[in-house]
């Protein structure tokens, strides 16, 4: 089995209930944002739902490399572009609580970890990245760049999780370092489904 | 809710997940940097459990066809939850 999400038995006690509650933190208050924000209307819940959707299967699709690691896309940085910070936090938690409690995937004593990565972490950077960038430079460059630092941040910050777990630097450096390589995946997909979108004329729709 | 588009788009990924999630995996015995970190550390993953469903395998069928179903069964459970927000929690302006 790969590992993929942080598992049971991998973070000592006070980190795995640290981290539960910042990403609990931060679930309450994208909920109170969606809420005074009135985003929560039919169409964004389409949206919420298509999304998460393709997040889970997506994730189900690994393309390994021999010898080597896999290629896949985690969608932190797609939700929150297409979706806005808090929506796209709530999805990707969605996505991940799903995976936990269903399927093993991800320890239960790790999930608020995992949300923190790539449900908090993935989302919030890629969506800034790609806020500030926009405006300079074509979609396209704009959402590559959000994909590759999203998911290289959210592998760093597992890596730190783990580093302050056991007293060791050793993760947050293999961690920061593959998710580097492997964050060009996530851009080019990254990149690609946003300038479609923009292509087709779906509007991005933060406010 | 889920349009139609996507809707087959997910479908058409789902029943192509098992070449890359079950047997490419299988065939490259490949490994994530957090299996690099485990393996250095000395970190064993702890041995409970608390579904039938786990690593995407369903009870009595082979790998492949569990893989898909175990796909379908996640697919539905987060149109569910999508359905469930929707007539809970929508503010319609």
């Amino acid at each position: 089995m790969h590992i993929v999400h942080i598992p049971d038995g991998f973070l000592s006690l006070p980190v795995a209930l640290l981290s539960l509650l910042i990403s609990a933190a931060f679930l309450v208050l994208s909920v109170i944002k969606v809420r005074s924000k009135k985003l929560l209307t039919s169409e964004k819940v389409s949206i919420l739902t298509s999304l998460s959707a393709g997040v889970f299967i997506a994730q189900m699709i690994a393309w390994p490399i021999p010898g080597g690691t896999s290629l896949h896309l985690v969608g932190g940085a797609l939700a929150g572009i297409i979706m806005g910070p808090w929506l796209g936090i709530i999805s990707m938690s969605l996505v991940l609580l799903v995976q936990c409690l269903i399927f093993h995937d991800g320890g239960i004593t790790a999930l608020g970890a995992n949300i923190l990565c790539m449900g908090v972490v993935a989302v919030l950077v890629g969506y800034a990245t790609y806020r500030v960038l926009t405006r300079l430079v074509p979609n396209f460059v704009a959402g590559i760049t959000a994909g590759w630092l999203s998911l290289t941040l959210a592998g760093t910050a597992c890596g730190i999780i783990l580093g302050v777990s056991w007293g060791s630097a050793l993760p947050i450096y293999v961690m920061s370092v593959w998710h580097a390589i492997l964050g060009v995946v996530e851009g080019v997909i990254t990149g690609s489904v946003i300038s479609y979108l923009h292509r087709v004329g779906s509007i991005l729709r933060w406010e | 809710m889920i349009s139609r588009k996507t809707f087959i788009t997910l479908l058409i990924l789902l029943f192509l997940s098992p070449f890359f999630g079950v047997y490419l995996a299988d065939l490259t015995g490949y490994h994530e940097p957090l299996d690099i970190v485990a393996e250095e550390l000395g970190l064993i993953e702890a041995e409970f459990n608390w579904t039938p469903l786990k690593d995407y395998k369903f009870p009595g069928l082979p790998d492949f066809a569990g893989y898909v179903v175990s796909g379908a069964v996640g697919l539905a459970i987060i149109i569910a939850i999508g359905y469930l927000i929707k007539h809970l929690a929508v503010v319609n302006p």
